[in-house]
């Protein structure tokens, strides 16, 4: 990398090189039966350049060498990209424990040995179909630049997802255990499924109308969908965010404290430094309901006249496709969290005298996100009476505005739970639409 | 690039293996509002080895050359693995085996065109909603993207074949101060750079429904009986029916397997569907699948009734049915999933009006605003509607998302129009992969009590 970069200085004003190699190995149960175990062995590297003035960016995987890699990124440089803002020079950084070594003796034998104990204990409790995945990621990471910059990193992650399907369908409660190192399931994340299941197995019809809806863990990424597009310093720029003017004002209910941060290391994939080199922190995004800050990366804040929060990160898109290291950096939260609240999830339970909880969503990319609207199906809801688990409903549909619904809080969870988007706790709302 | 991939392969020792190496070029020009913030041109590369041993498959993934001993031998391990684990082993059906090098016909190679007459272009469209003051943003990106692809397995296939997909999407986004409205927009396709031509009047179209959109009134929530336009039907059928068409998905659950039988009676009996990638001139066009095996046109459902499926060679075996070529991989980090490649509702005979007459009252749809589908559940957004009434086009409607039952609405349409279109380009399948030349469409068609989401 070091010849590589001496290139880059040699033809620009200033380079930055990413390099990111890494190893996968998952298993998949279908109906309980094994089904796949697929292998990963990636590594990549990308180049961003500025000449006067002037932004270019390349990438490859292994196909060209360095001077190859070079030239694309110069011919990007000719497009006429508009860039001037330097590269970070970072080199005191907070300490993060983001890697474990005992992943390293794990093999495909133990995750498989593993998926068959959830499968086994899981068949004598429920005729569900029980769908397992598992995996297990170790990645290196480093970033070099022409201002004396050179950050590596290490990250271990495993994690499992464990779904049960309801009869004649693909809707499922689902839950995802993520740890740095190998961890046996444990009973309270399993028992959590099957009661979840178990009591909801009946399908039920209910009327149409405003009621209270708890928001799961799983399905809490289509509200943060929306506020993550909102906050971002793109859309600000852009002049597509309806908060753009509301920073110190309260759009929340106080019971909301929404925050990023990178550093919590007991979580896997913890940051010291974003994508572009910049040191990763703590930040607030509300606060008390409280709108407090919007997030930036290097480009979007020389735009603005702002800092770099040091979000800006390699993220691909929300389905899937593409690839990190064949991404530039953009503006994104990738450590989100909600701030858990005072109650557990059966007191949460208890308060709904009627209402639907929603365990998966459908459709969360459809609408008009930029304004807020979310209009889902569920899939499925879960119908709760007296504060009692009655069965699960289909072809229903939840929708509003988070700007309206996230004013009616009644309660947050006490515990959170990696899924989709960040950790987050259930929610309970009040005075939603549910048509059916 | 062949004698390689055959070193690779001698090392095995399996009942079946194959090898694809893949070289991924790709252009992007990115607009977003009146900036240009992204060009980069990018050449990449990459394997994908399978090995069926003792009726264990595995797949590896590899990028460099020298990690091809340590791939081979995850590959054997975890198929090993797999086969200890299993009660059925997996076979593969039949396929022919075949040597053959195809390059599509393209009407101008996008390869041919000068990055900046591309950005050129790109900025012209661009430029078309811009020049309205309510319009606050767009995004509007140029991506071209070629897949090389060498295929050789253990029977002896040797396949080099290319695809090659150009187009422009994106989107705008219009405010009046208060609510932003936003529209997606999408062109182009897998036959040549003239698809990304000529397009002035689907963006001026475009702009002046994001604009009335903000005006238009949210839908009220209901039950409806609704016109679905082109777009919306085609992702109907691709969301909704089509993924259970694919073998994979219902291989294992019991229960939807069930419902699927080859025979049983679905849809109403004016309902066709076919998929068919063989066609010229659509985007989902290919000639050979990521397992070698050349893609056939595959009727699903023939008046309602399910007559066929789309396999990859596994699930063939496993369902006792034909290979129909349909398995699929976004690139050279991904062993092959099953994909649809070109699905549509066949045309039926009546015209709009004569639809619109037979609804009397209810909402007209139409554009996509993303769909998903989980089991016989589905949701999709309309980009916008009108009401109807008296049988007549009424006022413009927003905020629509519709959610169904598969069954019950196969069952519920009514009516098929004589206007079949198909999808241009701009959204992508995603099923753990992203699909850009997933292709779809259908004509008008009517559809009786919908669920739809409103505020």
């Amino acid at each position: 990398m070091e010849e590589m970069l001496k290139v880059a200085i040699d033809k620009s004003d200033k380079a930055e090189l990413y390099y990111l190699e890494e190893k996968t190995d998952s298993i998949t149960f279908e109906n309980s039966r094994l089904k796949d175990i697929d292998s990963k062995i990636q590594s990549g590297i990308s180049c961003r350049i500025q000449k006067d003035g002037q932004m270019g960016f390349a990438y490859t995987k292994n196909l060209y060498d360095g001077a190859e890699l070079m030239k694309n990124a110069l011919d990007s440089l000719s497009g006429g990209v508009q860039a001037s803002f330097d590269f970070p020079f970072t080199r005191k950084l907070t300490e993060l424990k983001s890697y474990d070594s005992s992943i390293e003796d794990i093999s495909t034998d133990d995750i498989v040995e593993e998926g068959t104990r959830i499968r086994d204990i899981f068949s004598h409790q429920t005729k569900g179909q029980i769908n397992l995945y598992a995996g297990i990621n170790k990645s290196g990471l480093r970033i070099v630049n022409s201002y004396g910059t050179d950050l590596k990193a290490k990250f271990s992650t495993y994690s499992v997802n464990l779904e049960i399907l309801y009869p004649a369908s693909h809707s499922f409660i689902e839950r995802t255990l993520t740890s740095k190192e190998f961890k046996e399931a444990d009973d309270a994340y399993l028992n959590y499924i099957l009661d979840m299941y178990n009591q909801s197995l009946k399908e039920v019809k209910v009327k149409k109308g405003r009621m209270k809806v708890l928001f799961l863990p799983e399905v809490m990424y289509v509200l943060m969908w929306r506020l993550l597009r909102a906050a971002n310093s793109k859309s600000i720029y852009n002049k597509e965010s309806p908060i753009s003017e509301k920073i110190g004002e309260k759009i929340f209910d106080s019971k909301l404290t929404i925050y990023d941060d990178p550093l919590n290391d007991k979580m896997p994939l913890a940051r010291s430094f974003d994508d572009e080199g910049i040191p990763c922190q703590y930040l607030s995004m509300i606060e008390d309901g409280v709108l407090k800050n919007f997030y930036y990366d290097l480009y979007y804040a020389e735009k603005m006249g702002a800092r770099s929060t040091g979000h800006g990160f390699k993220k691909i898109s929300v389905w899937g496709g593409g690839e990190t290291v064949s991404m530039r950096p953009v503006p994104a939260l990738e450590h989100l969290y909600v701030k858990t609240g005072d109650k557990s999830f059966n007191e949460i339970l208890s308060l709904m005298d009627r209402g639907v909880i929603i365990a998966g969503a459908l459709g969360a990319h459809s609408g008009n996100i930029p304004n807020g609207d979310f209009s889902i199906g569920v899939a499925p809801g879960i119908y709760v009476e007296n504060g009692d688990i009655v069965g699960h409903i289909k072809d229903a549909m939840i929708s509003g505005n988070i700007y309206d619904t996230m004013k009616n809080v009644i309660a947050i969870e006490d515990t959170y739970y990696p899924a989709f988007m960040g950790s987050f706790p259930a929610i309970l709302f009040d005075d939603v639409s549910v048509t059916i | 690039m062949f004698d390689d991939l055959k070193t690779i392969m001698s090392k095995i020792d399996a009942d079946y293996a194959d090898i694809r190496y893949e070289i991924k070029k790709e252009i992007r020009i990115v607009f977003n509002g009146k900036e240009l913030t992204a060009v980069t041109s990018n050449s990449t590369d990459g394997y994908v080895l399978r090995v069926l041993k003792n009726g264990g498959l595995s797949s590896v993934a590899f990028t460099k050359k020298k990690d091809a001993d340590n791939a081979v031998q995850s590959a054997i391990r975890n198929a090993l693995l797999i086969s200890k684990n299993i009660k059925e082993p997996v076979r593969f059906a039949e396929a022919e085996v075949v040597k053959d090098t195809f390059k599509p016909e393209l009407n101008e190679d996008p390869r041919d065109i000068s990055i900046e007459e591309k950005i050129d272009l790109t900025r012209k469209y661009n430029d078309i909603p811009l020049k309205h003051e309510k319009i606050v943003t767009t995004n509007l990106a140029y991506s071209e993207l070629v897949r090389e692809r060498y295929f050789f397995n253990t029977e002896g296939t040797e396949i080099r074949e290319d695809l090659v997909t150009n187009g422009i999407r994106g989107s705008i986004s219009s405010s009046d101060g208060n609510i932003f409205q936003s529209v997606g927009i999408g062109f182009g396709g897998s036959n040549g750079f003239y698809t990304v031509r000529n397009q002035e009047e689907k963006l001026e179209r475009e702009t002046s429904i994001v604009l009335d959109l903000l005006n238009a009134k949210p839908v009220e929530g209901g039950i409806y009986n609704v016109i679905l336009n082109s777009e919306l039907a085609g992702v109907f059928t691709h969301e909704a029916f089509g993924h259970f068409s694919e073998a994979d998905l219902i291989e294992d659950n019991p229960t939807m397997r069930d419902k699927m039988k080859i025979g049983a009676k679905l849809g109403s009996d004016i309902l066709n569907i076919i998929d068919d990638a063989t066609m010229p001139d659509q985007l989902g066009f290919y000639k050979y699948d990521d397992e070698g095996v050349r893609v056939r046109p595959t009727q699903l459902m023939k008046n309602g009734v399910l007559v066929g499926r789309l396999h990859s060679r596994r699930t063939a075996e496993a369902f006792d049915e034909s290979v129909s070529g349909h398995c699929i991989a976004e690139d050279y980090r991904y062993a092959p999933i099953i994909r649809m490649g070109n699905i549509f509702i066949e045309p039926g005979k009546k015209t709009f009006d004569q639809l619109i007459s037979e609804l009397g009252e209810g909402l007209y749809l139409l554009g996509l605003n993303g769909g998903e589908t989980s089991g016989q559940s589905f949701t999709f957004g309309a980009k916008y509607g009108y009401l109807i009434k008296n049988r007549k086009l009424g006022a413009m409607i927003r905020d629509i998302n519709i959610s169904g039952d598969l069954y019950r609405t196969l069952e519920n349409i009514s009516a098929v129009g004589n206007d079949l279109e198909l999808f241009k380009f701009g959204g992508a399948c995603g099923k753990g992969q992203a699909n850009i030349r997933s292709c779809h469409g259908a004509p008008h068609i009517l559809i009786k009590n919908v669920v739809v989401g409103g505020k």
